[in-house]
């Protein structure tokens, strides 16, 4: 999967460059975020901004992430979903677990 | 389905060529001009077969082999080289490479397509064999997370459909558990993930299930939130389902008083048909994923049930849509075409019949359970 990464201060912003975030993606995907955890990065923004379409596989990987970060004190923010996935997320309740924000800037602030 | 070749070569009407012969013959064909641009078409699909020029520019077709090779996604997909060099040594080179085979540019169109169209077929026939063993396997050993048949009620009627993704199992999963005459339980779970890997897991689920629910019942109780808490408990503490999750949706049936009880995990909304609604009543669960937290706030919700009126517990796949090659989630759109279906008065066989129509492009594998008062 194509992800880029860019370090604000000391968040890091993942931007999932792929537009369809399926099963193909998700495990590789989940090994680079958890790699980045391993490193030592704690408080983490990913970028939804160019997905179009994410399948249970990809939210199965992006609760993986979630639940191997929060007992190391991490933080995880979720930004730029657009209105199906945003849709997917509260159908779901992982709207509960996850801290979904509208931009970058809202983002920054939960750190 | 059409078939989709990548077709990699630096000489433009070489590839056009190729590209008419194999569309005319009900391929489809992505084209590249170098292996750069045919890296880039594979992070986006996986095509069915790959043939790719030898005689490249900054990166040759061996080259491009060798790099396949080394990542899992793409190691597979058969690869033919297209060359115009006919030399023993080039033609060895590939085949080290485990390419399948050589297609010299001279070959004429309908050796070509004879060849691919092999090629492709005994392809196909080998997953179709290995597919239909481990089927058979799972069969004998009676691993099954679809059951044959739906306990029959005095005052409901229950229908249920799943159909596979690619014809492979998937990670829905559907139970029926009549503890007697008067209760049954109704349960449908998706762990999340697709094909094998998750069809393995939804077992784990299921057993888990069918213990929590079993041990409950001994103890006369029938409370579905304690029946949930316990069950995400357990999941919880399994360590070989750390990372692996799922949907819960579980409906208790009371076939005595003609009553029914929901509580869910992470699934979508329950939907209720009422007469003379103007649309699908949902009703949503609080629950979160199973096995996400120790704690994950299971609350049943009780659901009054007239005659006539009829719920639906679905997965994920339900409402995946694929729409001019994009694909979305929609509830809403899904719950328009159910809704219009019962104001025609249709059968639960024609429910099944045109919402799995061929002509929507499914995108996971889709499972619904309809629970008629009757």
């Amino acid at each position: 999967m194509d992800i880029t990464k860019q370090n604000i201060n000391d968040v890091l912003l993942i931007t999932i460059e792929d537009k369809d975030a399926n099963l193909s993606k998700s495990e590789h995907f989940k090994e680079q975020v958890l790699n980045e955890i391993t490193l030592g990065a704690r408080k983490l923004i990913v970028s939804f901004e160019r997905v179009e379409y994410i399948d249970s596989s990809f939210l199965g990987a992006m609760v993986a992430i979630l639940k191997n970060l929060l007992p190391q004190d991490g933080k995880l923010v979720l930004i730029e979903l657009n209105s199906d996935i945003n849709n997917l997320f509260e159908l779901t309740r992982l709207d509960k677990i996850f801290d979904l924000k509208d931009s970058l800037e809202t983002a920054l602030k939960e750190f | 389905m059409n078939r989709t070749i990548l077709l990699v070569d630096d000489d433009i009407i070489q590839l056009r060529l190729f590209e008419k012969l194999l569309t005319s013959n009900g391929y489809s064909c992505r084209i590249a001009l170098s292996v750069d641009e045919a890296e880039l078409i594979l992070k986006e699909e996986t095509p069915d077969l790959i043939i790719s020029d030898y005689e490249m520019p900054v990166r040759n077709g061996f080259e491009f082999r060798r790099h396949l090779l080394t990542e899992e996604t793409y190691k597979n997909i058969p690869f033919l080289f297209l060359t115009s060099v006919n030399d023993h040594d080039f033609v060895q080179q590939g085949l080290d490479l485990k390419a399948i085979d050589y297609i010299t540019k001279n070959t004429p169109p309908t050796h070509v397509l004879s060849k691919i169209d092999n090629l492709l077929q005994a392809v196909r026939e080998h997953y179709e064999r290995s597919l239909g063993e481990i089927k058979g396997i799972a069969e004998k050993l009676n691993l099954r997370n679809i059951p044959k048949k739906a306990p029959v009620l005095k005052n409901f009627s229950i229908s249920y459909f799943n159909q596979s993704f690619q014809n492979q199992p998937g990670g829905d999963f559907i139970d029926f558990i009549k503890v007697n005459d008067r209760y049954t339980f109704i349960v449908l779970g998706d762990v999340m993930g697709k094909k094998w890997g998750a069809w393995f897991f939804s077992f784990s689920f299921l057993s888990y299930i069918r213990s929590a629910i079993r041990l409950c019942v001994f103890d006369e109780n029938y409370s579905l939130s304690q029946i949930m808490n316990k069950l995400n408990r357990v999941i919880y503490a399994d360590e070989l389902l750390g990372e692996i999750f799922s949907t819960l949706s579980i409906v208790l049936v009371d076939d005595e008083l003609g009553t029914i009880k929901y509580a869910g995990a992470g699934d979508l909304p329950l939907l209720k048909f009422e007469k003379d609604s103007e649309g699908l009543k949902p009703f949503k669960s609080d629950g979160i994923l199973l096995g996400f937290a120790e704690h994950g706030n299971y609350n049943e919700i009780d659901i009054a049930m007239g005659e006539e009126e009829e719920i639906y517990l679905i997965s994920d796949g339900m409402i995946d849509f694929e729409v001019d090659g994009k694909k979305r989630s929609d509830l809403k759109l899904f719950e328009e075409k159910l809704f219009n279906l019962k104001k025609n008065k249709v059968t639960a066989d024609e429910i099944k019949n045109n919402l799995f129509n061929k002509h929507v492009s499914q995108v996971d594998d889709c499972s619904i359970i309809i629970l008629k008062k009757i």
